[in-house]
């Protein structure tokens, strides 16, 4: 992925060399690996993956907080698990996947070039939400809905 | 992102009708304000979150080069997220080998 954000000339003399569907791909193997690891190796017991260094540092959940436990429950087909430890991932999941297929799809070439954007106002309140969202799952009342797996965080219990 | 390699986007030229360029908006890379603010670093998300606004914002205004330079800030955003979630895997991977911290209580 750092290959397509990072613009050095050695980046670009490697990357004229591959299709530009090699690149996408790459990143849905990657994916696709890293989500059969999840699957394989439960975030829920302790002990397999580190404390996210904020929670670990603050005690507080940031949007962020739960993303693991969610992915390895999408994994098994639990929505309703995957809600309960991050609903913001299961929200932001579908615009990931819809990124990645219009990055494929416009390295094949298949269709014109993209020329609409969505107003800024969208982004803006992508922004407000977020941050409500980081806000509002540390309040103990709301825990049990926005919480990961429903338990108050740590600094306020 | 293939659709980020087109040529940067020129103000159109005089007597041109107003209106877009005739080169594609540029990537103002939500999804990867998206993808850091979940999986990485908050604050940089957060970020970038606020230059891929701008980069949508700053095109309908018609301020062209304005929209190219939130875009490459969001570019650079994006990549340092990459470098801090490499940094910090690797800090906690060695902190944890060197015994200073134990594996998590509460799982991320």
């Amino acid at each position: 992925m750092l290959g397509t954000v990072a613009t050095s000339r050695p980046v670009q003399a490697i990357a004229a060399r591959w299709p530009r569907w090699a690149a996408p791909a790459a990143v849905g193997l990657l994916a696709a690996t890293g989500l059969a690891l999840l699957a394989a190796v439960d975030p829920n017991e302790p002990g397999h993956y580190p404390t996210c260094p904020s929670l670990w540092l603050t005690g507080l959940y940031c949007p962020g907080c739960g993303s693991l436990r969610a992915l390895h429950a999408l994994t098994r087909l639990d929505f309703a698990g995957a809600a309960q430890m991050n609903p913001a991932l299961l929200v932001a999941l579908p615009y990931v996947v819809w990124a990645w297929g219009r990055w494929l799809w416009s390295s094949l070439d298949l269709g014109p070039p993209r020329r609409w954007l969505a107003p800024a106002w969208v982004i803006w309140t992508v922004l407000t939400l977020v941050m409500a969202y980081w806000l509002l799952r540390n309040i103990p009342a709301l825990a049990p809905w926005l919480a990961p797996a429903g338990v108050v965080a740590p600094a306020l219990t | 992102m293939s659709y980020d390699q087109y040529p940067p986007a020129a103000p159109p030229p005089a007597g041109f009708p107003s209106g877009q360029p005739a080169t594609p908006p540029p990537s103002n890379y939500l999804v990867f304000a998206i993808l850091t603010t979940l999986f990485c670093c908050l604050p940089l998300g957060v970020a970038s979150i606020v230059f891929a606004a701008q980069v949508n914002s700053k095109w309908a205004m018609g301020d062209y080069q304005g929209a190219l330079e939130s875009s490459n800030k969001a570019k650079q955003f994006a990549m340092w997220s990459a470098i801090a979630g490499f940094v910090v895997g690797v800090l906690y991977g060695i902190l944890i080998v060197a015994g200073i911290l134990n594996f998590g209580f509460w799982t991320s």
